[in-house]
C-alpha cells in the first residue's frame, strides 16, 4: 500500500553540540510534520528557524538526535528513501569541471538512470528548464547564477522524482526566469509531483504553495492551507453616498449580507464588496511573533 | 554504474586540476629519458658501453643480469619515494574537495550510500595513481628489454607493491579528509608518517639507546602499528635486484602490518563519514 505522506517526521529533534566547549544548540526541536502527497508545500520561517537543517534530516545529510522522518513510508536513513527525491540546494556549488550536459549526466547516474536514459533526456532537460542546448557542452564555471540554478533544477527533475525539495530555487533569476521557473514547477504539481518549497520569498511561496508550515526557532508555530490562513479576515463594503465614500469592515459572511440589507433600504449605493485576505507575509510576522 | 560514476568523476576532476596530466608528463619525461637519452651497448651479454647525455661510462663488462636490476633497483627506489610523495601531494585534495558545504549535501541527497561515496573517491584516486605507474614502470620495463634483451619481470612488481602502500597512504589522507576537510593536513599526516617510517624502522638500534621500559614499548609499539613505507621499500628493493632467494624468502611482515594498519584507519574514515553532520 502506498504512504499516504510524502514526507512525515515524529517528535524530529536535532541537538549540535560543539566538540571543544560542549556547548549545545538545538535546531530542530520536536518537530512534527506531515506533507500530503501531490501537494505544493511551503516550509517558511526565519533565520536559523531550523528549516535547512530539517530539510538535511530528510535527506540524511544531518543525522537527528531524535525521532523519525520518513519519505514515502521509508525511514530516511535508507539510501533507497532518497530515490523519489529531487533536490535543488540553496548555497550549490556544483563542481566547476562539469559542463552541463556532464554534470547532469554524473546526477542521473548517482540516481540509478541507465546511460540510454540519460542521454535522451538530458537535451530535454535543458529545453524544459529554458537553457539553450548550446550550453550543454560548456563549462559550468562559464554559466550565470540564474544559468546555475536552473541546470540545478533540470539535475534535481531528471530522474522524475514523486518528491521535489527545493531551496530558494529562483534565487538569483530574473522575473522572466522566476515565472518560467513556476511553470515548470506548475505542471510538475499537475503530474502529482510533491513540492516541498523552501524560500523566503513569500509572494512566491503564496503564489505556488498550496499549503505552509512556518517553523521558528526549531518547532511549528502554525500550519495549513495558505488559503485559508490568508483568508478569515470578514468583508469589506465600500459605499457611495452624499456624504462622501465610506469604508466597512464586517467579520463574517453573514454580518456583511445583513450590512447589505440595511445599505440597500436605506438607498446608499454600493461601490464594491470583496473579502479581505491577509498576505502571508503578514500570517508570518504575526506567527513568528514580530511586529506588524 | 553508481562506483563507475564516482570512480569517473574522481578522474573527471583530477584531469581538471591537472593531477593526471601532471603525473603522466613527468611519467611520459621519464620514459622518453630512458628511450631516448641513456644508451646502453650489449655485447655478448655483458654492457660494453653505458652513455648518459653522449658521455660514455668506463667499460664494464657487467653482465646485463646484474646492471638492468640495479638499475631498475634505483629507479623503483625514486619512484617509491619521490613519486609517493608527488602522488600524495597531487591528489590528497580529491577526497576533501567532494565534501565541500554546497556540494556533500547534492550527493548525498542521492540514493548512494556515504561507504560507497567514499569507497568511490577511494578507488578513483588510487586508478589515477595507478594509472600513471603502470604506464612509467611499464614503459621503463619495455625500454630496457629492448635496449638489453634482459626482461627483468620482478621490476613489475613495483607497480603493485607501490601501489598498495599509496593505498595504505590514501587510506590517511580519507581519514584525515572527513575529519578535518584541509587538503593541507591530507598532506601533511602521511608525509610525516612516510618520514617518521626510516627513523621508527630504526627500532633495534633506538632501542637500545632509549633508557626507560615504557619509552621502549612505545617506540616498538608506534613501528608496528604505523605503516612501514621504509621496510615496505626495502622489500621492492630486493625483489627487484633479485637480492633474495625467491619471493618466499623475503619478510612479508611489513606488508601485512601496513595492510591491518590500512583496513583500520580506512575502516575509521567510513565510521566518522557515517556519523558527520553536513
Amino acid at each position: 500500500m502506498p504512504a499516504e505522506f510524502a514526507i512525515e517526521t515524529e517528535h524530529l529533534r536535532k541537538v549540535f553540540r560543539n566538540r571543544w566547549t560542549g556547548r549545545e544548540v538545538c535546531a530542530v526541536d520536536d518537530l512534527s510534520l506531515r506533507v500530503r502527497r501531490g501537494t505544493t508545500f511551503g516550509l517558511l520561517g526565519p533565520n536559523g528557524a531550523g528549516k535547512t537543517t530539517f530539510v538535511k534530516m530528510l535527506l540524511s545529510a544531518c543525522h537527528p538526535t531524535a525521532g523519525v522522518a520518513r519519505v514515502y513510508g521509508q525511514d530516511t536513513r535508507h539510501p533507497a528513501s532518497r530515490k523519489p527525491i529531487g533536490y535543488l540546494p540553496e548555497n550549490h556549488r556544483f563542481p566547476t569541471y562539469f559542463t552541463g550536459a556532464g554534470m547532469l549526466d554524473f546526477y542521473a547516474a548517482l540516481s540509478g538512470m541507465d546511460g540510454a536514459a540519460r542521454r535522451r533526456l538530458i537535451p530535454e532537460l535543458f529545453d524544459r528548464v529554458g537553457l539553450d542546448r548550446k550550453w550543454m557542452d560548456v563549462r559550468i564555471g562559464k554559466y550565470s547564477k540564474g544559468m546555475l540554478q536552473r541546470v540545478g533544477l533540470a539535475q534535481a527533475l531528471i530522474h522524475s522524482p514523486d518528491l521535489l525539495i527545493l531551496d530558494e530555487p529562483t534565487d538569483g533569476v530574473d522575473p522572466v526566469g522566476r515565472r518560467h521557473i513556476r511553470d515548470v514547477l506548475q505542471k510538475l504539481e499537475g503530474n502529482g509531483v510533491t513540492v516541498l518549497l523552501n524560500s523566503h520569498l513569500l509572494e512566491e511561496v503564496e503564489l505556488f504553495c498550496r499549503d505552509v508550515a512556518i517553523v521558528n526557532k526549531g518547532r511549528i508555530v502554525l500550519q495549513g492551507e495558505v488559503a485559508q490562513l490568508t483568508a478569515g479576515k470578514g468583508y469589506q463594503i465600500k459605499t457611495n453616498s452624499m456624504n462622501g465614500h465610506r469604508e466597512i469592515h464586517l467579520p463574517t459572511r453573514e454580518a456583511a449580507n445583513v450590512e447589505i440589507d440595511r445599505l440597500r433600504r436605506e438607498g446608499i449605493e454600493i461601490e464594491s464588496l470583496q473579502p479581505v485576505a491577509s498576505r502571508l507575509e503578514d500570517v508570518f510576522i504575526e506567527a513568528v511573533g514580530g511586529k506588524k | 554504474m553508481i562506483t563507475a560514476a564516482l570512480i569517473v568523476d574522481t578522474f573527471r576532476e583530477a584531469l581538471a586540476r591537472k593531477i593526471f596530466w601532471g603525473l603522466f608528463a613527468l611519467s611520459l619525461l621519464m620514459i622518453l629519458f630512458f628511450l631516448f637519452v641513456m644508451r646502453i651497448d650489449v655485447v655478448e651479454g655483458a654492457t660494453a658501453t653505458i652513455s648518459l647525455f653522449g658521455q660514455t661510462a668506463d667499460k664494464t663488462n657487467v653482465g646485463v643480469d646484474k646492471l638492468v636490476p640495479q638499475i631498475h633497483g634505483a629507479i623503483a627506489a625514486f619512484l617509491y619515494s619521490f613519486g609517493m610523495f608527488l602522488a600524495i601531494f597531487a591528489s590528497a585534495g580529491l577526497i576533501p574537495s567532494v565534501l565541500e558545504p554546497g556540494r556533500i549535501e547534492l550527493v548525498l541527497s542521492k540514493p548512494v550510500s556515504r561507504a560507497h561515496l567514499l569507497a568511490g573517491r577511494f578507488l578513483g584516486n588510487l586508478l589515477v595513481v595507478g594509472i600513471n605507474l603502470t604506464l612509467l614502470v611499464t614503459g621503463i620495463w619495455l625500454i630496457f628489454g629492448w635496449k638489453t634483451g634482459f626482461w627483468n619481470v620482478p621490476f613489475l612488481l613495483t607497480i603493485p607493491l607501490t601501489l598498495f602502500i599509496f593505498a595504505v597512504m590514501l587510506t590517511v589522507v580519507a581519514l584525515v579528509g572527513v575529519l578535518w576537510e584541509s587538503t593541507a593536513l591530507s598532506v601533511m599526516v602521511p608525509v610525516f608518517l612516510m618520514i617518521l617510517s626510516p627513523v621508527l624502522a630504526q627500532d633495534k638500534v633506538v632501542r637500545k639507546l632509549l633508557d626507560s621500559e615504557w619509552s621502549r614499548d612505545l617506540w616498538h609499539a608506534l613501528y608496528y602499528a604505523l605503516p612501514k613505507v621504509f621496510d615496505t621499500g626495502r622489500i621492492i628493493l630486493q625483489v627487484v635486484t633479485g637480492k633474495g632467494a625467491g619471493m618466499g624468502a623475503f619478510e612479508w611482515w611489513p606488508i601485512w602490518t601496513s595492510a591491518a594498519f590500512a583496513i583500520v584507519v580506512y575502516g575509521t574514515a567510513q565510521w566518522v563519514f557515517s556519523r558527520r553532520d553536513f
